[in-house]
C-alpha cells in the first residue's frame, strides 16, 4: 500500500433557477501507474446547454489526458468539436485538467493545464505558492479571440493543495456584497484561513466551505454555477478490520500481535473474535445496548479498540450499505451505521479474514444472509473500492 | 429483611441468537413489569456459547439468569423466568 494519499473531492450549487449544473468535474484514477486525472469544465451560458458543452468538453480533456498526445492539439480538437451556440454564434467552454501522477518518494507531480478558468491556487500547509505558468498561444484557424492556454508542472509534497474552481466561485457577490465580486485573492485568503483554522481539513470539507462561502456571497442566489475541486495530498488513514477467529488456536496471539502493532483505527466484527481479543488483550467487552436496530446486533466497547461488531450479521448489512451508496445520515443508530462511518473516514483498509469454521452458523434455521466470510469480504472491497475508491488488501489467518 | 440481592441478567446478542429471536428479547424496556425491571441488572454478552454446545438439548436465542443458561427464549418466558427470580 502508498505511503501517500491523494484526496480529491468537489463541491457545487448550480445556478439558481437550474436544475442541471453548466459546470462539469469528471475524475478518474487509473490505479496501474497510480495516476489521477480530474477535469473541471464550465460550459457558455447555463442549464441545458452549458452542461452539454462542458460535458463534452471535460469528457474530451479527460480522455485525451490519458493519451500521449500533445495538450495543444489535444486542446484545438476540443476547440473545434464543440457545437456553436445559436444565439452568439460561438462555440466555448472553459476546462482546468490536473493530470496527477505519484511516482516515487513523498512527492506528488501535477501537470496542470488551464483554459480561461480561473487560476488555480496551491497551498503548502496554509501558506500559499505562487507561479507562472507558461501560456501557449493556440493560434487555432476560426477561432473567435485568442486562445491562450496556462500550462504549468507543479511538485506537491505532503500537506499541500491544490485548489481548482469555475469563475462561478470569483465573480461571487458582485454587484451586491462585493462590487468585483470576490476575487482570485478573496477566494486565496478565505482558503488560507479555512486550513489554518483546520490544518487537516479534508478535501471534502474544503470544497464545501469555499462553495458555500461563495453562495452566501450571492445572497443564497447563486447567479452562476459555482463548483470547486480540491487536491489534498497527505499520508493515509489507515484502517484495520479483523473477522472471524483463526483457523487454529495457536494463532490467536499472533492476530493479536498483528492488532496491536497497527498504526490506524481498529474494527472487530464478530462476536467470537472479539472474546478471543478481549481475553488475550485482558480488556474487558462490553455490549453497548444503546445501539443496535432489529436488523442488527448491537456493538461492543473494549479499550484500544475503535468499534467492536457481530461479525456476519453486521458485514452483510454494511456491503449491502456500501454497494447502494447508501448515505450514513439514513442509517439507524446502530453498528452498521458506526462502521461505515469509520470505513469512509480511511483511505486504506486491510482486513484480517479468520478462516475457522463456526459451527454455529450451520444450523439449517439460521437465514440465508448468513453467508460466507470471504465472499463477503470480497463484497466489501469490491464496493469499497469501486464506489468510494479507497485501497483495501487482505489475509487470511 | 435485609436488601435483597439484584438479579444478573445476560441476553446472548451472538449472531445465532440475535436472528433466531434474541433481537425480540433485546426490547425488554418495553415488555418486562417496571418492577421486574428495577430488580434485575441488564447486560448484553458476545457471546453465552450455547450454540456451539453439540449436546445442548435447548436452541437459541440463550439468556442467562444468575449464572445459570436458559435456552429457547421467547419475551414470555423471560417475563416468567425473571418474575419468579425477582418475586422469589
Amino acid at each position: 500500500m502508498n505511503d501517500i494519499f491523494i484526496d480529491v473531492d468537489y463541491a457545487q450549487i448550480y445556478k439558481h433557477g437550474q436544475k442541471i449544473g453548466g459546470d462539469v468535474f469528471l475524475l478518474s484514477r487509473n490505479p496501474e501507474n497510480d495516476q489521477i486525472v480530474c477535469t473541471l469544465s464550465d460550459g457558455l451560458g447555463s442549464g441545458v446547454k452549458a452542461n452539454v458543452l462542458a460535458s463534452l468538453t471535460a469528457r474530451m480533456a479527460h480522455k485525451l489526458s490519458f493519451s500521449p498526445m500533445d495538450l495543444t492539439h489535444s486542446a484545438r480538437i476540443i476547440m473545434n468539436t464543440l457545437p456553436v451556440c445559436k444565439e452568439r454564434k460561438i462555440s466555448y467552454a472553459t476546462f482546468t485538467i490536473a493530470d496527477i501522477r505519484h511516482e516515487e518518494g513523498e512527492e506528488v507531480k501535477v501537470n496542470l493545464v488551464e483554459y480561461d478558468n480561473p487560476s488555480a491556487l496551491v497551498f503548502r500547509g496554509a501558506n500559499s505558492y505562487l507561479w507562472q505558468p507558461e501560456r501557449i498561444d493556440l493560434e487555432r484557424e476560426g477561432a473567435f479571440k485568442q486562445e491562450v492556454l496556462g500550462h504549468s508542472q507543479l511538485k506537491l509534497s505532503i500537506g499541500s493543495r491544490l485548489v481548482i474552481f469555475s469563475d462561478g466561485v470569483t465573480q461571487a457577490g458582485m454587484g451586491k456584497a462585493l462590487p468585483l465580486g470576490w476575487r482570485l485573492e478573496g477566494v486565496r485568503s478565505f482558503a488560507q484561513a479555512q486550513i489554518e483554522a483546520n490544518p487537516d481539513i479534508s478535501s471534502h470539507d474544503l470544497a464545501q466551505a469555499i462553495v458555500c462561502r461563495a453562495h452566501s456571497l450571492d445572497r443564497l442566489s447563486a447567479k452562476d454555477d459555482i463548483t470547486c475541486m480540491v487536491v489534498y495530498v497527505r499520508k493515509p488513514r489507515r484502517t484495520l478490520v479483523v473477522t472471524g477467529p483463526p483457523f487454529t488456536v495457536e494463532h490467536d496471539q499472533d492476530l493479536v500481535d498483528k492488532i496491536s502493532r497497527f498504526e490506524g483505527k481498529k474494527i472487530v466484527s464478530g462476536g467470537t473474535t472479539a472474546q478471543i481479543v478481549s481475553r488475550l488483550l485482558a480488556k474487558p467487552l462490553k455490549v453497548d445496548m444503546s445501539c443496535w436496530s432489529p436488523q442488527v446486533p448491537p456493538c461492543s466497547t473494549m479499550e484500544g479498540i475503535d468499534l467492536v461488531t457481530e461479525g456476519m450479521l453486521t458485514l452483510s448489512k454494511v456491503a449491502i450499505a456500501l454497494e447502494q451508496k447508501k448515505p450514513v445520515r439514513s442509517l439507524p443508530n446502530d453498528a452498521v451505521r458506526k462502521f461505515i462511518q469509520v470505513m469512509q473516514e480511511s483511505d486504506q483498509v486491510h482486513f484480517i479474514v479468520g478462516t475457522k469454521i463456526n459451527e454455529a452458523h450451520q444450523d439449517p434455521n439460521i437465514p440465508v444472509e448468513i453467508g460466507i466470510r470471504r465472499t463477503l469480504i470480497g463484497r466489501l472491497r469490491k464496493a469499497l473500492e469501486d464506489n468510494y475508491l479507497k485501497e483495501t488488501s487482505q489475509e487470511y489467518i | 429483611m435485609g436488601k435483597k440481592e439484584r438479579i444478573s441478567v445476560k441476553i446472548c446478542v451472538g449472531t445465532a441468537c440475535f436472528v433466531q429471536g434474541g433481537a425480540d428479547l433485546l426490547l425488554y424496556n418495553e415488555f418486562l413489569d417496571p418492577v421486574v425491571l428495577g430488580g434485575c441488572d441488564i447486560e448484553g454478552v458476545s457471546c453465552l456459547g450455547g450454540c456451539k454446545d453439540p449436546n445442548a438439548k435447548d436452541r437459541p436465542p440463550y439468556v442467562q439468569i444468575d449464572g445459570v443458561i436458559h435456552g429457547d427464549m421467547t419475551q414470555e418466558k423471560l417475563c416468567k423466568l425473571l418474575s419468579e427470580a425477582v418475586h422469589a
